[in-house]
């Protein structure tokens, strides 16, 4: 009896063996280091060196002082900037969005059943998301010249590639009822379109334009570093003459705007879906 | 029961009213008053945009007509560079974002360390990568390093958002069950909460590296690395034929490495029974928070 007990306590007690590690665990691991040491190294790739960056980043005097020396006078020069910075972002925005309102209707199956029309549209939308916007404006501003022109022609194709590939996400998820009720009581694709899907993305439509509006923001204040307008522009000029000084209060202004309106664009989203 | 036929078809037939439409036409309005307010005091013919068109055709024919393909190998190779930018950086800012993501969370950290912490992550967010890597050139001199600390440390915003919002999310259970059997803080962490999150957090580090990759190839505008210098040299000097080139090597690399990352990220998240998290979700939910799903289809409500 007592034999018994003793025999069965210890075998309860002892742990169950551990999982076994799949090999593909360590393959993945092993890769993993090989890539970044490949990519972080001095010799081919980036001379990626925390010892150099602390060096430069304490050394005394020069460039970093006068980065953290803001002029801050300075600030009444970027009113008109940033103002330009707005209209590009507002014209970009609204003529992006509502372009961005057809294509994205002709890049869902549920809209558009023509399936060489779909695909053509599909296949556009990635090139055109591809490509980063302030590589559109390097282009555009070749092209139209130096100035907001360039920029806002960056943000239209840049936002119509944002909205139309969320938005036709959403519409390939509407409720097919109303559009099969639209049909039956006689509604031809635009009507269908126009009474049954429109209203169901709607409120999404404007989340994401909101969203695009925001990013617009961001993105025009770059534009301007290859000369397509806005405030940009300024940080160009100011870094050309070392006013590292001025840089910094050009960089707090755009992180301040930025942040401002993102908080209202976020807050109207939540209401909005 | 003929009490009751003849009211409700007589209510019926008649059309219900129009719901007001007050709110929706103060919208329009705003926005036209914006838009027309913008576009007649830019200082900018938009008459001009009807232009555009065709001087951008003209730029697009000379870049791929005959794109000049002795440039291809100096691309790759900047393009390379671009890339180890995206993943040294992506590295650092997953490294820098995991413990502040745990700070961030509200049911890890006391409320109001998490506010805070949350507030520095926005703050860290809303500075265009750009801005930042010429912010990093005076510091670390020019070059690819410049553009790396750029890349990790706007990363570092947006994966320790993402990650905390993650961490918000958790089943409670195995945390309480590893408190109970009194282990200390950390180890709740540990076994806790981390076994719960790492994948999609995992998953967000990957996202993470397309978007970077994209930040990267441009980066080089400003003289901080990678393949946006040679194509800003290129367009400066008017050389489309070897523009071309270079778009060609940006939109293929973006592509695969895209295709390669999204599969890895399905393999990762799928088979549990968590959804994959789109970039319409993230838009719609300010930026996942949860909130009502609009593809699990129309509002009860709106039946009422």
């Amino acid at each position: 009896m007592s034999a018994a007990g003793v025999e069965s306590a210890p075998s309860r007690q002892r742990r169950p063996a551990r999982p076994r590690r799949s090999p593909w665990a360590y393959v993945s691991v092993i890769a993993f280091l090989a890539l970044t040491w490949w990519a972080g190294s001095d010799r081919f790739g980036i001379g990626f060196s925390v010892p150099e960056l602390i060096e430069n980043a304490t050394r005394a005097g020069g460039i970093v002082s006068d980065f953290l020396d803001p002029q801050w006078i300075y600030w009444t020069a970027l009113i008109g900037p940033f103002i330009e910075t707005f209209q590009m972002a507002v014209i970009g925005g609204v003529i992006g969005c509502s372009i961005a309102l057809v294509v994205a209707f002709l890049a869902s199956k549920v809209t558009t059943p023509n399936t060489a029309a779909y695909l053509a549209d599909k296949a556009l939308l990635n090139i055109l998301r591809a490509l980063p916007d302030i590589l559109y404006a390097l282009v555009f501003v070749a092209a139209v010249g130096i100035g907001p022109l360039a920029g806002i022609i960056a943000l239209i194709l840049f936002n119509i590639g944002v909205v139309a590939k969320l938005l036709s996400e959403t519409v390939d998820g509407v409720d097919l009822g109303p559009s099969e009720a639209a049909q039956a009581a006689g509604g031809n694709r635009f009507q269908q379109i126009r009474a049954a899907v429109f209203p169901q993305v709607l409120p999404n439509y404007l989340a994401f334009s909101l969203y695009t509006f925001e990013l617009n923001l961001r993105a025009s204040t770059v534009l301007g570093i290859v000369g397509a307008g806005g405030i940009g522009t300024l940080i160009n000029v100011e870094r050309a003459a070392f006013r590292y000084d001025r840089i910094a209060v050009i960089i707090v202004a755009i992180f301040v705007i930025v942040f401002v309106v993102e908080s209202i664009s976020i807050a109207l989203r939540r209401r909005l879906v | 029961m003929t009490k009751l036929d003849t009211p409700i078809a007589a209510v019926s037939q008649a059309r219900p009213r129009r719901p007001r439409a007050t709110g929706r036409l103060l919208l329009n309005a705003a926005l036209a008053v914006l838009f027309l307010g913008a576009a007649l005091t830019v200082e900018v013919d938009l008459t001009r945009l009807l232009e555009a068109p065709a001087a951008i055709w003209r730029i697009l024919v000379l870049m791929f007509s005959a794109p000049d393909w002795s440039e291809l190998e100096r691309a790759s190779g900047l393009m390379l560079e671009s890339i180890h930018i995206a993943w040294i950086g992506t590295i650092m800012g997953a490294i820098l974002s995991l413990p502040l993501a745990f700070l961030a969370a509200k049911n890890v950290t006391s409320r109001t360390g998490s506010t805070v912490v949350r507030q520095v992550l926005n703050a860290i967010r809303a500075v265009p990568e750009l801005i930042l890597a010429i912010a990093f050139i005076p510091i670390v001199g020019l070059g690819a390093f410049a553009g790396t600390m750029a890349i990790g440390l706007h990363s570092i915003g947006t994966l320790g958002k993402l990650a905390s919002e993650a961490i918000e999310g958790i089943d409670p259970g195995p945390v309480e069950a590893a408190t109970s059997v009194g282990a200390p803080r950390m180890a709740v962490m540990r076994w806790g909460v981390l076994p719960q999150v790492l994948p999609e957090i995992v998953a967000f580090w990957l996202y993470r590296f397309e978007i970077n990759i994209r930040a990267a190839a441009i980066l080089g505008i400003v003289g901080a690395g990678g393949i946006g210098e040679g194509l800003s040299q290129t367009i400066i000097y008017r050389r489309w034929d070897r523009a071309g080139v270079y778009v060609i090597v940006i939109v293929l690399a973006t592509v695969a490495i895209d295709a390669v990352s999204s599969r890895i990220r399905r393999r990762i998240i799928g088979g549990g029974d968590r959804a994959i998290k789109t970039e319409a979700d993230m838009v719609t939910d300010g930026h996942g928070q949860s909130g009502p799903d609009p593809a699990k289809g129309p509002n009860p409500r709106d039946f009422g």
